[in-house]
C-alpha cells in the first residue's frame, strides 16, 4: 500500500476530479449503489435508530413498563427535572473527567511506547502483542481483575506493593473514598486502552520515511525536537483520529464504573451512564432515565463536532 | 544514522529495550495475576502475602468450571454466535461501505452524517427499546435473535473504517475488470475483497470480540439455560453472598484464551487494517 | 348409526383429552442460586426431578441469574410481556414489583393461600403483603447472628462474646490490643442490612408501623444513638472501615485472626468448609441494646409472574416449594426452612449451626414492607454515609433522610 504522508495528498485531488468526469457515464444501474446499501442499512435502522427514535418517545412520558399500565405524558418535564438534577451534572462533569483524564493518558503512554516499540532492535511482535493483551480483554473480566487487584487490606496487590515500597505506611480502602476510587477506575481506564492507541501511532510512525529523520539529525535537531518538530505534524491526521475516537469511548464509560464503585460512595464516582442505569432499573423511572440518556447523547455529539471543528477536520469527511 | 558511537547507540537500544520491559511488567502483571488466581484451590478469601505464583498449583478451579451444567454448551453457544455476527457484520459493513466508496447517490450525504452521528450513541442506553422489539419480532430467547441484534450495533464503525480502507485502494483493477465486461458485484466481490483482506479481517476479528465478550443483551434476551452465551455462565460463578475468585478467573481466562489465540494469529492482517482505516482516514 | 357416531365422537374426544393431558407444559423458575452451588445442585438435581415425576405433564425450567442482573433482567423481561413464570424473588423487592405489576396476586388466585400461608412463619409472610394482599409466599429465610471468633477473644483476655452493646464497647481496647489492624467488629457497607440490626437493638425505627411517616423515627433519639455509636467506634478503629466502603474483606479478616466479629448468615457455614475446615466459628444472639437482640430477617419469597401462561401448573410447582420435603432438603444446603412444622424435625433440633439462627428469627424483623423501600434505603445510605465519615453529625443527616423519607411516603 502507499504510504500516505500529508504531502501526498495535493496528489489524490487530481485523481478525484479525472473520476467525476468519468462519472457522468456509470457503468452500473442506478439503482445498483442501494443494493449494496440496503441490508446492512435496513438492520442497522431498524436495531438502532428505530430504538433511539423510541426512546425519545419513552422520556416525554413517566413511562410505566407492564404492558397495559397507562404511562403518563409529562411532555418537557423529565428534561426538566434533567436539568434541575444536581446529581446527574455531578455524574456528568464526573465523565468530562474521565474522558479528559483517561484520554490524555492513553494518548500519552500511547504514543511513548509506539516510539519506543518503533525504536527497539528485537521483540517488536512480542512487545505490540503484549501491550494489546488488555485491549482485547473483556471489560467484565478487567473490571473484576481490578476490583481485586485494588482491594482494601493488606492483601490487595496494589497495597501490598506500595506498602513494600514504603509510598504509603498504611493499605488504603481504594473504593471507600472518590479520590483513590478515581485512582483505580481511571488506571483500569488507561491500562486498558493505551495498546490500541499504541498500535494505531506505531503504523503511523512507521509510515514516515528516515530520511526525514536523518535530514533533521543533520540539521542539528535532538531527540526531542525531533519529536516536536518532524513526528508529531507528521501523524497529525493520527493524532486527531484516536483522539477522538477516545473521547467517544470515554463518555460511554459504565461496566468498569459499575462494577467497582457502583457511583459510590454517595454518587460521588457516579458517571452518566450509571447514574441513568440506576434511575431506570434501580428507582424504575424509565422516562427520565430516556430523558438523561438523550442529554448525554446530545452532550456527545457535541464535543465531538467540537473537536473535529476546532483540531482541523481530516478532509476526507468534506469530500464525496 | 545518527551521529552518535556505536556504543552510546547500543546503550540506548539497550535502554528502550529495558523500559519497554518494564511496561511489559504492569501491562500483563494484572493478567498474569489472574492466571495465578485460577490456579489456586478454592479462594473465596484473599491471601496474604499476596503471591504472585502460587503455593500450590491445582486445577479445581477449571474442573469445577468445566464440569458445571452448560458450561461447555456456553462456550459454544458463543462461539457460534461470534462467528456468525463476525460473518454478518464483515459482509454487511463490507456492502455499504463499498457503495460510499465508489458510488455517488441520492442520499448518500445525509444517510453517511446519521451513520457518524449513530456511533457517538451509547448502546447500553437502548436496551429497553430493543428489548421490546425483539419480543415483538419474536427474536428473544433465540440465538438468531442475538446475532442479529449483535450484528446491528458495529455497523457504523466498521462501515467507516472500511469505507476508508476502500477509497485509497487503486481503482486500475476495478477498472480493468469492468472493461472485461463484469458487473458490479463481480468487482466488488473478486477485486475489493481480495484487495481489502487486511481491512476486512479487522472487521472480522473485532466484530468476533465484540460478539465473543458481549454481556448485558445476552443476559437479557437469553432465558434458556441451553442458550446461554459464555460471559453470562462466567457471571453465574459469582454468589450473592461471597464469590470464589479462583473459580471466576478460571472461567474468564477460558474466555481470554480465545481471543489471544484468534489475536495472535491474525495480528499481521489486521493491525495493517485498523491502523490504514485510522492513519488515512 | 347414530350410537356409531356418538362412539367415535366420544372416541376422538377422549383422544383429544389424552393428547392435551400428555402434552408436558414448561414453566420456568428463575434464581439466583450459584451455578456450581449445593443448592442449584439440590434442586436440579433432586427436586426438580421428583416434582417432575409426580405432575408427569410439567416439565420445570431452572434458569440461574448472576445476581447483580437479576433485577434488571426481572424488569426487562416484564416489558417485553415475557417473564417468567415462578421467581425467587429478594423479600425486599416483593412490594415494589406487586405494585409494578409484576407478580400475580395470590391470595385472591390461589384457592389453597390461607392454609399454605398459616404454615409458614409470620415475619417472612409479610414481606409479601402489598395493598391488603398477598403476592407470593416465603421460599427460604435467614437472618444475620453475631458470630465471632473464640480464639481471638480469648488471646485479648475474653471469655465470652458481648451480649450487650456496652458490653460489645468495653471489648474493644482489648482486642485492639491483640494487634495491627485489628477490629472487634466489622461490616460492609450501610444498607438496611448492615444498618438495622443496631437501629432496631438500639430501640430505634424508620417510621411508624403504619408507614405513613418517618420523622421521630429515623431522626429520633434512639435511632440517631445509633449511627453516633456506629460513628464513634469507627473513628477510634473498633469497628472497621468497612462501613464507609473501603470494601475490606471481612470475611478475610474474620478467618484471618484480626477482625473479632462479625454479622452473617448461615452461608457462612458451607463457605468456610472448604477454605477452613479446622476453624471454630462462634455464633450468638445480636447483642442487646436498649430493643432488645433484634436482627433483620433475609431471604427469599417464591413469587409467580402477573403474565404467566400457564397459572395452574406454576401454582402446583409453588405448593411443592412449601411442602415439608422440599424445605427439608433445600434446608439441608443452607437454605432456611420458613415452615414452622419443621422446626420439630429431629434435623432442626440436632443441627449443628442452625440452632441460633432460628432463635434470632423469633425476635428478627423484616425490612419496611413498603413498595418505595429501595428509594428509601437508599437514603437511609446515604445519610448514615454523612454520618459515619463524619461530614455531618449523625442528628443532622437522619433530620435530611427524614424529610427526604417523608416525602417519598408522601407520594405514595
Amino acid at each position: 500500500m502507499s504510504i500516505n504522508l500529508a504531502q501526498s495528498h495535493s496528489n489524490a485531488a487530481p485523481v478525484s476530479r479525472k473520476r467525476s468526469e468519468d462519472r457522468a457515464k456509470p457503468y452500473y444501474r442506478t439503482y445498483v449503489p442501494y443494493l449494496f446499501l440496503i441490508p446492512g442499512l435496513l438492520l442497522y435502522f431498524l436495531w438502532t435508530v428505530y430504538p433511539l427514535i423510541y426512546q425519545l418517545y419513552i422520556s416525554f412520558f413517566d413511562w410505566k413498563i407492564m404492558p397495559g399500565q397507562v404511562s403518563e405524558f409529562v411532555g418537557l418535564a423529565n428534561y426538566q427535572e434533567a436539568f434541575a438534577d444536581k446529581t446527574f451534572w455531578l455524574a456528568m462533569r464526573n465523565t468530562a473527567g474521565y474522558a479528559i483524564v483517561t484520554v490524555a493518558g492513553q494518548m500519552i503512554v500511547g504514543l511513548a511506547l509506539a516510539i519506543l516499540v518503533h525504536r527497539v532492535v528485537v521483540g517488536k511482535r512480542f512487545f505490540r502483542t503484549i501491550y494489546y493483551l488488555p485491549v482485547v480483554t473483556s471489560w467484565i473480566v478487567v473490571s473484576f481483575l481490578f476490583i481485586y487487584l485494588f482491594s482494601p487490606g493488606n492483601s490487595g496487590l496494589v497495597n501490598y506493593i506500595l506498602l513494600q515500597l514504603g509510598t504509603i505506611d498504611k493499605p488504603i480502602s481504594w473504593m471507600a473514598g472518590a479520590d483513590t476510587a478515581w485512582i483505580a477506575i481511571y488506571s483500569l481506564g488507561i491500562w486498558k486502552g493505551m495498546g490500541w492507541a499504541m498500535v494505531i501511532f506505531l503504523a503511523a510512525l512507521q509510515g514516515i520515511p528516515t530520511e526525514l529523520y536523518e535530514a533533521a539529525a543533520i540539521d542539528g535537531a535532538d531527540e526531542f525536537g525531533r519529536l516536536r518538530f518532524l513526528t508529531i505534524p507528521l501523524i497529525k491526521r493520527t493524532l486527531m483520529f484516536v483522539f477522538v475516537a477516545l473521547m467517544i469511548g470515554g463518555f460511554q464509560v459504565f461496566l468498569s464504573v459499575l462494577m467497582l464503585t457502583g457511583g459510590g460512595p454517595l454518587h460521588r464516582t457516579e458517571v452518566a451512564l450509571t447514574y441513568m442505569f440506576d434511575e431506570a432499573f434501580g428507582k424504575l423511572n424509565f422516562g427520565y432515565g430516556a430523558a438523561l440518556s438523550y442529554i448525554l447523547a446530545i452532550v456527545i455529539v457535541i464535543v465531538s463536532v467540537l473537536q473535529t471543528r476546532l483540531f482541523g477536520r481530516q478532509s476526507q469527511e468534506v469530500e464525496y | 544514522m545518527i551521529s552518535t558511537s556505536r556504543s552510546q547507540q547500543r546503550l540506548f537500544n539497550l535502554f528502550v529495550f529495558l523500559v519497554l520491559c518494564a511496561g511489559v511488567v504492569i501491562a500483563a502483571a494484572p493478567l498474569f495475576y489472574m492466571i495465578s488466581t485460577a490456579f489456586k484451590g478454592s479462594a473465596y478469601v484473599q491471601e496474604y502475602p499476596p503471591r504472585l505464583i502460587p503455593e500450590t498449583v491445582t486445577l479445581e478451579n477449571f474442573e469445577t468450571a468445566f464440569t458445571s451444567r452448560n458450561f461447555g454448551r456456553a462456550f459454544l453457544n458463543s462461539a457460534i454466535v461470534a462467528i456468525a455476527t463476525s460473518v454478518l457484520v464483515t459482509m454487511l459493513a463490507a456492502t455499504m461501505a463499498y457503495s460510499f466508496a465508489r458510488f455517488e447517490f441520492r442520499g448518500k450525504r445525509p444517510i453517511y452524517r446519521v451513520l457518524l452521528i449513530m456511533l457517538m450513541i451509547p448502546g447500553v442506553v437502548l436496551l429497553i427499546p430493543q428489548f421490546i422489539l425483539a419480543s415483538n419480532l419474536g427474536l428473544r430467547n433465540s440465538l438468531p435473535g442475538l446475532i442479529l441484534v449483535y450484528s446491528a450495533g458495529p455497523l457504523a464503525f466498521n462501515t467507516f473504517l472500511l469505507r476508508g480502507f476502500f477509497e485509497n485502494l487503486p481503482r486500475e483493477l476495478e477498472e480493468a475488470a469492468i472493461i472485461d465486461g463484469a458487473n458490479s458485484f463481480t468487482v466488488f466481490w473478486r477485486v475489493m475483497l481480495p484487495l481489502a483482506a487486511p481491512a476486512i479481517s479487522t472487521v472480522a476479528v473485532f466484530s468476533f470480540l465484540g460478539a465473543w465478550d458481549e454481556y448485558v443483551l445476552a443476559l437479557n434476551f437469553l432465558t434458556d439455560e441451553t442458550l446461554r452465551t459464555l460471559p453470562i455462565a462466567i457471571a453465574n460463578f459469582r454468589g450473592q453472598h461471597s464469590t470464589n475468585w479462583g473459580l471466576v478467573f478460571a472461567g474468564s481466562l477460558t474466555a481470554v484464551v480465545p481471543t489471544v489465540v484468534l489475536f495472535i494469529v491474525f495480528q499481521r492482517y489486521f493491525i495493517q487494517g485498523i491502523t490504514s482505516g485510522a492513519v488515512r482516514g | 348409526m347414530k350410537t356409531k357416531f356418538l362412539l367415535i365422537g366420544l372416541l376422538m374426544l377422549g383422544l383429544v383429552q389424552v393428547s392435551l393431558a400428555q402434552e408436558p407444559v414448561t414453566i420456568t423458575f428463575w434464581h439466583t442460586y450459584n451455578e456450581v452451588s449445593p443448592e442449584n445442585q439440590t434442586l436440579v438435581d433432586t427436586l426438580i426431578p421428583q416434582f417432575e415425576a409426580d405432575h408427569p405433564n410439567i416439565k420445570v425450567q431452572s434458569v440461574p441469574y448472576p445476581y447483580d442482573g437479576f433485577r434488571q433482567a426481572l424488569l426487562t423481561s416484564a416489558a417485553g410481556g415475557e417473564g417468567p413464570d415462578l421467581v425467587r424473588l429478594d423479600i425486599i423487592w416483593s412490594p415494589e414489583f406487586a405494585e409494578q405489576g409484576v407478580l400475580m396476586n395470590l391470595s385472591e388466585n390461589m384457592p389453597d393461600f390461607d392454609e399454605l400461608a398459616a404454615a409458614v412463619f409470620p415475619g417472612p409472610l409479610s414481606t409479601n403483603a402489598y395493598d391488603g394482599a398477598y403476592y407470593g409466599l416465603p421460599l427460604d429465610t435467614n437472618t444475620r447472628v453475631y458470630i465471632y471468633n473464640p480464639e481471638l477473644l480469648a488471646k485479648a483476655g475474653i471469655e465470652k462474646p458481648a451480649e450487650t452493646i456496652d458490653e460489645l464497647r468495653a471489648q474493644c481496647e482489648a482486642v485492639k490490643a491483640t494487634g495491627e489492624s485489628a477490629f472487634v467488629f466489622s461490616d460492609g457497607g450501610t444498607s438496611g442490612w448492615n444498618l438495622l440490626p443496631w437501629i432496631w437493638s438500639f430501640g430505634g425505627d424508620i417510621t411508624d408501623e403504619a408507614i405513613t411517616t418517618s420523622t421521630g423515627y429515623v431522626n429520633g433519639e434512639k435511632t440517631v444513638a445509633a449511627i453516633d455509636f456506629l460513628h464513634e467506634m469507627i473513628d477510634s478503629g473498633c469497628f472497621s472501615d468497612g462501613f464507609v466502603g473501603s470494601g475490606i474483606d471481612t470475611w478475610g479478616g474474620y478467618f484471618g485472626g484480626t477482625i473479632a466479629s462479625m454479622l452473617e448468615g448461615p452461608w457462612l457455614y458451607p463457605s468456610a468448609e472448604g477454605q477452613y475446615p479446622d476453624f471454630e466459628i462462634g455464633a450468638a444472639l445480636m447483642p442487646a441494646g436498649e430493643g432488645g437482640h433484634i436482627s433483620v430477617v433475609g431471604g427469599e419469597n417464591i413469587v409467580i409472574g402477573a403474565g404467566t401462561k400457564h397459572p395452574e401448573e406454576a401454582m402446583e410447582f409453588l405448593r411443592f416449594t412449601q411442602s415439608e420435603a422440599y424445605q427439608l432438603e433445600m434446608s439441608k444446603v443452607g437454605q432456611l426452612t420458613v415452615l414452622t412444622s419443621l422446626l420439630e424435625n429431629e434435623y432442626f433440633t440436632d443441627h449443628p449451626y442452625y440452632g441460633i439462627f432460628l432463635e434470632q428469627l423469633q425476635t428478627a424483623r423484616a425490612r419496611t414492607p413498603h413498595p418505595r423501600y429501595t428509594e428509601i434505603e437508599g437514603v437511609l445510605n446515604d445519610a448514615a454515609q454523612f454520618a459515619l465519615r463524619g461530614e455531618m453529625t449523625a442528628q443532622e443527616a437522619m433530620d435530611a433522610a427524614a424529610e427526604e423519607i417523608d416525602a417519598i411516603l408522601a407520594e405514595s
